[in-house]
């Protein structure tokens, strides 16, 4: 009897997971007709006039949470490197603590604290660049920096502790300073461990909508010229959540063209970040030193 | 097994309003003051069972009354052929319980600047980008940060329709988006060189200042409640109540309420016109 | 030189991990700063008044209490029992890897993406409408992860002798599970489930298409087109209309019930958390 009902709740999680991608695949069919393969790469998104180009959300959402991990790392993986090396057992056991409390701040108010703060910090410091307002790309990507700090801080954390403490008694012995030891033999032992924790965190990055939202300034059809220069990140984007969580999923659900495109934006999303997490999560599982 | 405990545990909540009808509404953030506090009162006085939301402004109103969602719309824009051909199921009845304005506002340093008036071709360059900074225009030089309201706002398409004649003679463009008048009224005014379609009523003269609209023949006519009344200020736009058919039960009282000299009075409170005010 | 760089090395990481805390904690710091003034007793009772700018936010908090309920008794059987099939009735090793992959997929997925699958199929497809029910699904699927990896952990925790000792008893597997598994198991449930309900309780991209509104919602009086009201879905309304001083104090005071609603249940499971926390890796 145990054995059955648990094969059928787990049969009940597992077919309603199977059901939400084959929901998403089903959904967006009509946009794949209607586009092709310009859906992704076409860089115009206007739906009344029945144009769905996705480039310039993906182009966003890419590089809202690149920036962010760029910003992220250094200092998440400098804090881990304290935490890691330098305390004992119960303070770091105590940071930890403090560090995934701190994790768990809803993203709500985060966003609140980028509308009324960020935003205004960013549009002052950047002023004689000739910003348009306060909700920029830049904006975004600080404040998903901040959201994903506590993920990169204890997944890398955890990526260090991996290694062996014989390994560092061993350096010791021979003779290496701490700093020495960190760099030389910790940190390389830990690369597979710190790899995921940065591609965890950057498939978190992704995934985040209401933050980014309000900060971000919505603006469709935004994707620069050069893809690769700075200015862009001073002026207003669109992210495939930002737009997942706008008044257009509201509208669009009549209509299955406006729908399918909708759900399309969903669908990469799913398909990102998925990819993500498993790399992030094979990487980490075959840290055996 | 799982089915069972989930009914019992749904069937143990109090059925408060069992007897009385939930009353679901949606729609514009602009009609939406009047009607929220006008809900809050019957809720109040009648025990009413009343739910307001503004899930995609006028738009959203429309398509949730049209899909069975909601029994009241709320809109700051008639239904158009396209909506009715989309809800064919529905009958779209418009109840008008007041009127309203959209004006263009402006930051105060573009105010300060100047800048008082423009005239319809002026805007037109401005939403297609020919025009991008206010020293065109007779004001200081700044950059316009021009927010363009959400797809499906009343107030983008009362705008559009006076600019271009149809929301689909619209040109595609691209600007950063606001959503209901609380954010376009934020943003503006947060912004240095801000502009944006708000809602006249909206227009406070303290954070954010609405341009006058210079005709053809030179004159300059303001937002007020006179010129909106007399049709001068050529921004108009009626508040409507929509419901499926003919109102009835709590969804008739809802509306009779805000016809009623109560209802209109709060139309007014809120800085709209009643519909006796209208000439 | 040697000593120089070593002290710098010391030194940076130091200064990181107090940037990165630092942040943190005043990021808290203002957020208690601004919304302490809100709170009093008749915000936790009364009811949302004039947009926001009035009145307190009782039934928001009703509302997310429900939602997390509702999620919880959704997600513990499907957690349990995927548990239990990863931990003892799978027997190949590839089909547990294929199962933990699946589940730390679900993981990283984001939540809108299950906002959008519980919008279509039971707000549209099942007629339900915008109900408290579909919020706890969907609630419930994006926990399931967390609280069945943390029961995962537990079961593995789990000495093999209690299990050899009561196989050697002559207790079939069922038994075991019952007798040995889930009784120690318990703690990893509710430590999974805490952890899980403290991230859902700050949630608001998935309950926003499916089961809260801004105004109007008491208890729900059924399943169907019943919806609730949530603290999340209330301040990302309200943040966009944020300049209104009206509203200002009282936008900062849910944010911060919000904030103590998460920091509580992340809290409780504090302890079993950090003993799980030494057994596996010290």
């Amino acid at each position: 009897m145990t054995r059955a009902w648990s094969w059928f709740f787990s049969f009940v999680a597992l077919a309603t997971l199977a059901f939400l991608v084959a929901i998403f695949v089903w959904q967006s069919l009509p946009v794949w007709h209607h586009e092709g393969w310009n859906y992704l790469t076409g860089t115009k998104w206007f739906f009344r006039q029945r144009e769905f180009g996705a480039l310039p959300m993906i182009y966003g959402s890419v590089v809202v949470s690149v920036v962010a991990l760029v910003l992220a790392a250094p200092l998440g993986m400098g804090a881990a490197v304290f935490t890691a090396e330098y305390l004992s057992r119960k303070p770091r056991l105590a940071v930890k603590v403090l560090i995934e409390l701190l994790a768990g701040v809803p993203s709500v108010v985060y966003g609140l604290l980028g509308i009324l703060l960020l935003r205004n910090w960013i549009y002052e410091l950047f002023a004689r660049f000739d910003l348009l307002s306060g909700d920029t790309l830049l904006t975004a990507a600080v404040l998903l920096s901040v959201m994903i700090l506590p993920t990169v801080v204890t997944l890398s954390d955890d990526a260090l502790r991996a290694v062996p403490a014989t390994q560092r008694r061993a350096a010791r012995a021979l003779g290496l300073t701490r700093s020495e030891t960190i760099l030389h033999v910790s940190l390389p032992q830990a690369r597979r461990g710190l790899s995921a924790a940065l591609l965890l965190a950057l498939g978190r990055a992704l995934g985040e909508t209401i933050a980014v939202f309000l900060v971000v300034g919505r603006q469709d059809n935004n994707l620069p010229e050069r893809l690769l220069s700075l200015r862009p990140l001073l002026e207003s984007g669109q992210t495939l959540t930002s737009k997942l969580g706008s008044s257009e999923t509201n509208i669009g659900y009549g209509d299955p063209l406006h729908w399918g495109a909708i759900v399309g934006l969903g669908l990469i999303l799913l398909v990102l970040t998925g990819a993500l997490t498993v790399l992030g999560t094979g990487f980490g599982k075959r840290s055996d030193a | 097994m799982k089915k069972a405990i989930l009914l019992a545990l749904a069937g143990s909540f109090p059925v408060l309003a069992a007897t009385a009808e939930t009353l679901k509404i949606n729609g514009s953030t602009t009609v939406n003051l009047p009607v929220a506090e006008a809900a809050e009162i019957l809720r109040a006085e009648q025990k009413m069972d009343i739910q307001v939301d503004t899930q995609g402004g006028s738009s959203g109103g429309i398509s949730m009354l049209g899909d069975g969602l909601v029994q009241v719309g709320m809109s700051s824009k008639p239904v158009s052929d396209d909506d009715r051909a989309k809800f064919p199921k529905a009958r779209f009845r418009e109840i008008h319980i007041g009127e309203d304005a959209v004006a263009l506002i402006v930051s105060r340093d573009v105010w300060e600047g100047g800048v008082k008036a423009l005239t319809k071709q002026q805007i037109k360059d401005i939403y297609e980008s020919k025009i991008t900074n206010w020293k065109d225009l007779g004001g200081k030089p700044q950059r316009i940060a021009f927010f363009n309201k959400e797809p499906g706002r009343g107030t983008w398409e009362v705008f559009v329709h006076w600019v271009y004649g149809s929301p689909k003679a619209a040109p595609q463009v691209s600007f950063p988006e606001v959503g209901g008048n609380e954010e376009t009224r934020n943003k503006v005014a947060g912004t240095r060189g801000g502009l944006s379609q708000l809602s006249a009523s909206w227009a406070d003269g303290k954070k954010v200042f609405a341009l006058g609209i210079k005709l053809d023949d030179g004159t300059v006519v303001e937002p007020t409640n006179e010129n909106i009344a007399t049709k001068k200020y050529p921004l108009s736009r009626p508040l409507f109540l929509l419901t499926n058919g003919e109102p009835s039960g709590a969804a008739k009282t809802l509306v009779e309420f805000l016809l009623s000299e109560r209802g209109q009075e709060l139309v007014k409170k809120h800085g709209y016109l009643r519909l006796r005010d209208l000439k | 030189m040697r000593k120089l760089s070593d002290f710098l090395i010391a030194a940076i990481a130091g200064l990181c991990a107090l940037v990165a805390a630092g942040i943190l904690v005043g990021l808290v710091f203002v957020v208690a700063q601004r919304g302490l003034p809100a709170l009093s007793w008749s915000f936790f009772t009364e009811q949302i008044r004039l947009v926001g700018a009035a009145g307190g936010i009782f039934w928001n908090l009703i509302g997310t209490i429900i939602l997390l309920g509702a999620a919880f008794v959704i997600c513990a059987p499907m957690a349990v029992g995927l548990a239990l099939v990863e931990r003892v009735w799978l027997r190949s090793n590839t089909a547990r890897r294929a199962l933990r992959t699946v589940l730390y997929t679900l993981n990283g997925l984001p939540s809108i993406i299950f906002g959008i699958f519980g919008f279509i199929v039971f707000v549209q497809w099942c007629g339900l409408g915008k109900s408290w029910l579909v919020g706890g699904i969907v609630l419930a699927l994006s926990m399931l992860p967390t609280v069945t990896v943390a029961l995962i952990e537990r079961l593995k925790a789990i000495p093999a002798a209690y299990v050899e000792a009561a196989a050697a008893l002559g207790l079939n597997r069922a038994q075991i599970v019952w007798a040995v598994l889930l009784p120690q198991a318990w703690g990893g449930l509710v430590t999974g489930s805490l952890l899980g309900l403290a991230r859902a309780a700050g949630e608001t991209a998935p309950i926003m298409f499916t089961c809260t509104i801004f105004a109007g919602a008491t208890w729900p009086h059924g399943i169907k087109d019943s919806p609730v009201l949530t603290l999340p879905y209330h301040i990302f309304i309200l943040a966009q209309d944020s300049f209104d001083p009206a509203v200002g104090a009282k936008l900062w005071g849910a944010a911060l019930v919000l904030l103590v609603l998460v920091f509580l249940l992340s809290l409780v499971a504090l302890p079993s958390r950090l003993k799980m926390h030494e057994e596996a890796n010290v």
